[in-house]
């Protein structure tokens, strides 16, 4: 936490060099090409002097170019009729673009897909990747995470009332839904011995089949049931996760003042309140409590 | 024992039988001959309700046949039938053929209708053939078998539609000679038939039927010395002639 | 290509999902007999009521896909109350879909028997059942072989409709190998074996009983 504030400030700091020195690129990128250290996150002031560049250079393009899914319900998803993408990712990138700009309309959402995203944000076609992206280590050899901006993690979905409040209640012979092929269902067999999960080709069929009383509970990413749980009330996410996804925001390798100014705008949606807002806008219910 | 008054049959809008009146007494054996399209077959099939009558009232061992209330399966249980083509069931042997409707629908235990089955095969001159399939039989003993069938309920009753037209002339003598033998023995026999020889001489009376109305009726001596209608005068000479 | 450990590290998965299609396959097969059997009498029954009915199902059954019978009895029924798995719902969708196919096999076997065998057996005093039972149908049973047994080579084989409904056959095994192997060709290569363990010796039965029955008449 302490670390996160030292961080915030940092970054506080580093945007108001920026607002100082925008106009005087080409100063700046000399500075920064005669520090040999920039590469060291730690080092704020020799960091600052090159990285303000990717917040000058987004300043200068008077956008913010955000990748987002454009499919995922919930966090990423095109309205076939109005042609809009919403969703909490896009709500999140509005913030920092308002962060950057004083107002959130100054972005521009590119589709990205688990594929592409990372190829993308490479090449300079996007500035940052808010979408769904789980932090792990891998990933982290080649990008540069915001703090974690949604927990996710694998969690079950019952029906109202159900006597099912968290893993502690299944037991191996308790009817547990699944897709086929997730890694979810590894999982709870791992952490259930003995316990079959009955397996569907897709979400849609597993839930069909939950609905129709097939199972007791159906297990994957809580993203996906806080989506199922949403279409249809009579169901909720119980229990919290029993695997850790969290969903970071990620930047260019060496962004990492473009991070902090992330990372800085998430704390401050947090302690406004903005924050739960936006989550249980999209989830539907009050964000968990650290 | 079979008695049909005002009888008549429509087979949509074609009038097959037309107001007949008949009565076949106990132990009386009467052939029925006529032109083909006649209805004699159809008369023959009513007596055991293979058709429907669509009105008139025919009563058979005093059951009314009419009556849809009437358990025809009880009646058909005293009426024993001879097809034309036989209709043995193929994938049965013989003896099986024979027992099937007693152990069946007669309630005889099988050791008993075995031994009847055998009583009649011996009687209609094939007991060796208990255990053959009717394709390995020839026309002849496939129809004496299917004669030994109609006789295993112990009918009171049998009908014959045509049971020799199928077979080959020089079977068909084996067939009329077990005829003649039920026949005096006493059995009430109805036959259809194209044999004017056995009805000659086997029949108590002879019934010619022609455009579906009984036409005339008499006893074979006089029908064939004498007809009185000028339609079976016709039709004896054509047979007869042939 | 073929690759034997995906059979050997996942025989346990294989002869699970094997025993249940085995399960589905001979529960299928009594099932839609006796129903097609059933179905077929009604067809061609003297009683307008049946024979509506017998066609309407047969009309119904076998001109919609197999997937929609099962999701009728997986899904359909539970808003009745009535919860079926999906071994169940596959097994019964399976027997109702098959047995439709079968009774337009038996009605055609019945109707190639000549009138005149039910006719001597009523005339003797069996009743229509017992005519059926003892004259028509062993006959119609001879002819409707060939068609029957290739209703019978379909249900194995649509058997694995089960693994749509998390139904433990086969499929739904070979599947879940085919995700922890990532080798589709060699798993589903096996998961047809298991099938051709099944299908082969029922094509080859058929074969010998026509022959015995063509022999015997």
């Amino acid at each position: 936490m302490k670390k996160n504030k030292l961080w915030g400030a940092g970054a506080t700091m580093l945007l108001a060099i920026a607002l100082v020195v925008s106009g005087c690129g080409a100063k700046n990128d000399n500075n920064g090409g005669g520090s040999a250290s920039n590469d060291s996150a730690s080092n704020g002031s020799a960091g600052g002097s090159e990285e303000s560049g990717i917040i000058k250079d987004i300043k200068d393009r008077g956008k913010l170019i955000v990748g987002v899914k454009y499919d995922t319900k919930l966090f990423g998803l095109k309205d076939t009729a109005s042609g809009n993408v919403e969703g909490f990712d896009i709500d999140i990138s509005k913030a920092i673009a308002k962060k950057i700009f004083g107002d959130e309309s100054k972005i521009e959402l590119k589709e990205v897909t688990s594929k592409t995203r990372i190829q993308m944000l490479d090449n300079g076609d996007i500035d940052l990747i808010v979408a769904t992206m789980t932090i792990t280590d891998e990933r982290k050899k080649q990008v540069d995470f915001s703090d974690v901006y949604f927990k996710a993690g694998q969690s079950l979905l019952v029906k109202q009332g159900s006597p099912i409040t968290g893993l502690k209640d299944i037991t191996k012979d308790s009817k547990v839904l699944g897709v086929k092929g997730a890694t979810s269902i590894k999982n709870i067999e791992d952490k259930v011995p003995g316990l079959r999960v009955m397996q569907f080709e897709n979400y849609q069929e597993a839930f069909a089949a939950l609905k129709a009383g097939k199972g007791d509970t159906l297990t994957t990413d809580n993203a996906i049931l806080y989506g199922m749980a949403k279409q249809d009330p009579g169901y909720t996410v119980v229990g919290g996760t029993f695997t850790d996804e969290p969903y970071g925001i990620a930047a260019k390798k060496g962004n990492t003042d473009l991070v902090a100014l992330v990372n800085e705008t998430l704390k401050e949606m947090k302690d406004s309140g903005e924050y739960a807002t936006i989550y249980e806008k999209w989830i539907g219910e009050k964000p968990p409590t650290e | 024992m079979i008695s049909f008054r005002q009888v008549n049959k429509h087979f949509g809008n074609f009038h097959v039988l037309q107001d007949i009146s008949l009565d076949i007494a106990e132990g009386e054996v009467v052939v029925i001959i006529g032109p083909s399209g006649s209805g004699k077959s159809t008369l023959l099939r009513c007596i055991n309700r293979l058709e429907d009558i669509s009105d008139g009232v025919l009563e058979v061992d005093g059951a009314a046949v009419h009556d849809k209330g009437t358990d025809i399966n009880a009646l058909r249980r005293r009426i024993g039938m001879v097809f034309q083509h036989f209709n043995l069931y193929p994938h049965l042997k013989v003896i099986d053929n024979i027992t099937l409707a007693p152990v069946n629908a007669g309630g005889v235990s099988k050791e008993e209708a075995r031994k009847t089955a055998k009583m009649y095969l011996e009687k209609v001159g094939i007991p060796d053939k208990a255990d053959s399939y009717p394709s390995e039989l020839s026309g002849g003993q496939q129809q004496r078998v299917a004669i030994a069938r109609g006789l295993a309920m112990k009918p009171k009753i049998m009908l014959f539609d045509e049971p020799t037209s199928a077979l080959d002339p020089e079977v068909i003598g084996e067939v009329l000679s077990v005829m003649k033998l039920l026949a005096k023995e006493g059995m009430t026999m109805v036959v259809v038939t194209h044999e004017m020889g056995f009805a000659r001489e086997v029949a108590d009376r002879v019934v010619f039927m022609d455009g579906g109305r009984i036409v005339e009726e008499a006893k074979p001596a006089d029908f064939f010395e004498r007809p009185q209608q000028p339609r079976a005068r016709d039709f004896l000479s054509r047979v007869i002639n042939h | 290509m073929l690759d034997f450990s995906v059979l050997t590290n996942n025989i346990d998965d294989y002869l699970e999902g094997f025993k249940y299609t085995i399960y589905a396959s001979l529960l299928g097969l009594a099932g839609s007999f006796v129903l097609g059997t059933l179905i077929a009498v009604f067809r061609i029954s003297p009683f307008a009521a049946l024979r509506g009915f017998g066609t309407a199902y047969v009309e119904f059954f076998r001109n919609i896909p197999l997937l929609l019978v099962v999701f009728l009895f997986y899904y359909g029924l539970s808003s009745f109350g009535l919860q079926l798995d999906g071994f169940t719902s596959g097994t019964l969708g399976l027997m109702v879909y098959t047995s439709s196919f079968i009774a337009e096999a038996i009605r055609a076997g019945i109707q190639s028997v000549p009138a005149g065998q039910m006719e001597a057996a009523r005339s003797t005093g069996l009743t229509y059942v017992q005519a059926m039972r003892f004259i028509i149908l062993p006959q119609a049973v001879r002819i409707v072989i060939p068609p029957i047994s290739n209703q019978f080579l379909n249900l194995v084989k649509n058997s694995s409709i089960l693994g749509v409904f998390a139904g433990l056959d086969l499929m739904y095994f070979g599947d879940q190998v085919n995700l922890d192997t990532y080798d589709a060709v060699s798993t589903y290569l096996f998961v047809g074996m298991f099938y051709l363990i099944l299908t082969f010796p029922l094509a080859y039965a058929t074969r010998v009983l026509e022959r015995r029955m063509a022999n015997a008449a």
